[in-house]
């Protein structure tokens, strides 16, 4: 597997550290504690943490990206984002038709781990600057999305043909529903308010909390929108998946990520025009 | 943009104008405001919106950001989007009272109807649907809906008026890589149209009349390895023109600004959990947090000057953005003076019920709101705007088809 872009250790540290407290932007409905000023608390809380997430997002982007994308890296991701932003709009309207997924991982599969975190946070980045769909939520789905890139990219490396879309297929399913997940758990507190039965409860043990949720997130969409998600997804990954990845892996052979670039130090027109452009070797495909 | 603008007036007002009253002038010709004063704008809005749950000063923040949207928004797509932001600000406040409806508690003392109760099965233990609804209920929902509503339309009032792409020219340099892929995203997002008419004219010209999914997939495959194919060109035209030159920066203040960020993070993580958990002391929660963020982001914006870029026609921050952004700090600002002075009136009681009040100091937060819809320079449209320059060969024919020039203001914009 060609990796597009290598995490390195202290990136990877990272991207843990700040997982970890965007975890806690997403699930702290269950955790916030009650308080006597509590109601100024949970009002509060939401928007701290709305504020919160967009400046770790941008620093786990800069950090991935700080050691230089290389060019063909960088003209890739740009290019698949288009193609995603491009997807978004035909599911859009009909419900739980999501065409986003598949191509994020499949392409995470091939580009590794750290160009799947990228390609899903500029996926949906440029989809919602197209369709100006900018709003608190979009840091959010970005860091969903960006998440199931990563995880496409951590998938055992050695599987191929068959198994390989079955193991996709399946991640593929788990994502949409993990994506909806995360998603309504986001929206949770914000769609419907204090004070129903559904709506958490600052200080509840966590046990209760995830009750009222699960009911909630199973009345409002998980038969729906995740499901249907998740069927598209499963059948455009078993479908198409095949003929994406061969296309996919013919790219990332010919663009040559691993290659090292060398510079010639003997003097004079040893070097052909055409290689001394910056890609450094002939691409093999 | 700028010079384009400053032509514009020049045609309108006096036929030469001394260079300092031209810029004098700048404020009033028409020209694309700094994305990033229309944001700080809207999100002095948003702040204002949030301190307050009475529903007049929210509609009347509603109203200025739809008058200042529709006097000051340009032509571009994303100009129209603000219907979309106020649709999704009716479903959200729609969606709150409905859900109290369903699945209230039934608090309140002025009961408008009995519903009839349905007890769900025991895996949703506890909780029933329906029942008495009280208006208190109804409008405690309402209230908190349409706060919520109005921070969304006045972030959407920023989404029509900013241009985005000129945004993404302004973030950090540290964060230069993935705003460049993003502008690559918009640029090329519109060629795969293009390249799906010519792959399915291709498939037609082959005689391929198949329809359904086959051919779906005849066409998506050929668009993919399209874009691929695109993509190593674009590399190698970037590559050509210098992309990722960067500076040389010492290893010892590499280190520094990644244990900056690394440390800053911790600090966010400790920061988080101090807000979740009320057994630790107050100054692990918030003031953890933010120490935290400003350390990272002092890594990120230090690690950031190893980029070299430069810009094309860069967007200058003048004296009218200054205003604008002004007026949206000093929104909040009035709004939370408002609530220190008066917080009953900003927080109407639900029970009791009242009848919701204005105050003068939220008319005035209202009047600094709507301001820019004066004080901001017009948009520049496309119907107005000066017909570039056509460079003409001699025969006559232009260098430039109309279609390619559209699409190069396109992305100087």
């Amino acid at each position: 597997m060609t990796t597009a872009l290598r995490i390195a250790p202290r990136t990877a540290v990272v991207l843990v550290l700040a997982s970890v407290a965007a975890l806690a932007t997403f699930s702290w409905p269950f955790f916030v504690p009650a308080q006597p000023e509590s109601m100024a608390r949970t009002t509060e809380a939401p928007l701290v943490f709305i504020a919160v997430l967009p400046i770790l997002l941008a620093l786990v982007l800069a950090e991935l990206s700080s050691g230089g994308i290389d060019s063909k890296a960088l003209a890739m991701l740009g290019v698949l984002a288009a193609v995603n932003a491009a997807l978004r709009p035909l599911g859009a309207g009909t419900a739980g038709i999501e065409t986003v997924f598949f191509l994020l991982v499949l392409a995470g599969r091939v580009f590794g781990p750290g160009f799947g975190f990228l390609l899903g946070a500029t996926s949906l980045f440029a989809s919602a600057l197209l369709t100006a769909g900018v709003g608190p939520w979009l840091p959010f789905q970005m860091l969903a999305a960006a998440w199931i890139g990563l995880g496409a990219g951590l998938l055992p490396a050695r599987l191929r043909g068959r198994a390989e879309i079955a193991v996709l297929a399946g991640y593929g399913a788990l994502a949409a529903y993990g994506y909806g997940l995360l998603m309504n758990l986001w929206f949770w507190p914000f769609s419907i308010g204090a004070d129903t039965q559904l709506s958490y409860v600052a200080g509840a043990p966590v046990l209760d909390n995830l009750h009222r949720f699960a009911v909630f997130t199973a009345v409002t969409s998980t038969f729906g929108w995740d499901t249907g998600r998740a069927i598209t997804t499963v059948m455009a990954i078993v479908l198409v998946g095949p003929a994406v990845l061969a296309a996919l892996r013919r790219a990332a052979r010919r663009a040559a990520f691993d290659a090292p670039v060398t510079f010639a130090t003997t003097p004079g027109p040893a070097i052909p025009p055409g290689q001394a452009s910056g890609l450094g070797v002939r691409p093999p495909g | 943009m700028t010079d384009q603008a400053t032509a514009d007036g020049v045609g309108r007002q006096a036929p030469v104008t001394p260079p300092d009253s031209r810029s004098a002038l700048a404020g009033r010709l028409p020209r694309a405001l700094h994305p990033g004063a229309w944001w700080l704008w809207a999100l002095g809005l948003a702040t204002a919106a949030s301190h307050t749950t009475n529903p007049l000063p929210l509609a009347l923040l509603i109203a200025a950001a739809a008058l200042v949207v529709v006097r000051r928004r340009g032509d571009a797509p994303w100009a129209f989007a603000f219907r979309m932001y106020l649709i999704l600000g009716a479903v959200i406040v729609a969606m709150r009272v409905v859900f109290r409806l369903v699945f209230g508690g039934g608090q309140g003392d002025h009961v408008l109807l009995h519903l009839p109760e349905i007890p769900l099965p025991a895996w949703a233990a506890g909780i029933r649907l329906f029942g008495p609804v009280a208006a208190e209920q109804l409008l405690g929902g309402f209230y908190d809906g349409l706060r919520l509503a109005t921070m969304l339309i006045c972030l959407g009032a920023a989404n029509a008026l900013a241009n985005p792409k000129r945004l993404l020219k302004a973030v950090p340099g540290a964060l230069y890589a993935v705003s460049t892929a993003v502008v690559v995203a918009l640029s090329v997002a519109p060629q795969l149209v293009e390249s799906v008419l010519r792959v399915r004219r291709a498939r037609r010209l082959r005689g391929a009349a198949r329809q359904g999914l086959r051919a779906l997939r005849g066409i998506a495959l050929p668009v993919l390895a399209d874009a691929l194919d695109r993509s190593l060109a674009l590399a190698a035209a970037m590559d050509s023109r210098g992309y990722g030159r960067t500076a040389a920066i010492p290893a010892g203040q590499r280190a520094l600004t990644g244990g900056l960020v690394l440390a800053g993070l911790v600090g966010v993580c400790v920061g988080t959990y101090g807000l979740l958990d009320a057994t630790v002391p107050g100054y692990l929660g918030l003031p953890m947090l933010i120490v935290g963020l400003a350390t990272a982001v002092a890594g990120m914006l230090l690690a950031g000057r190893q980029v070299r870029r430069s810009r094309y026609r860069p967007d200058r921050w003048r004296i009218t953005e200054v205003v604008v952004a002004g007026c949206g700090v000093a929104t909040a600002v009035v709004m939370a003076v408002a609530g220190s002075v008066d917080p009953v009136r900003l927080y109407p009681p639900v029970s009791p019920l009242t009848w919701p009040e204005l105050t003068p100091l939220m008319l005035l937060v209202v009047a600094v709101a709507v301001a820019p819809a004066w004080l901001a320079p017009p948009p520049t449209l496309a119907a107005h705007r000066t017909p570039r320059p056509v460079l003409t060969a001699p025969n006559g024919t232009t260098r430039s088809s109309p279609k390619r020039d559209t699409s190069e203001s396109e992305a100087q914009r």
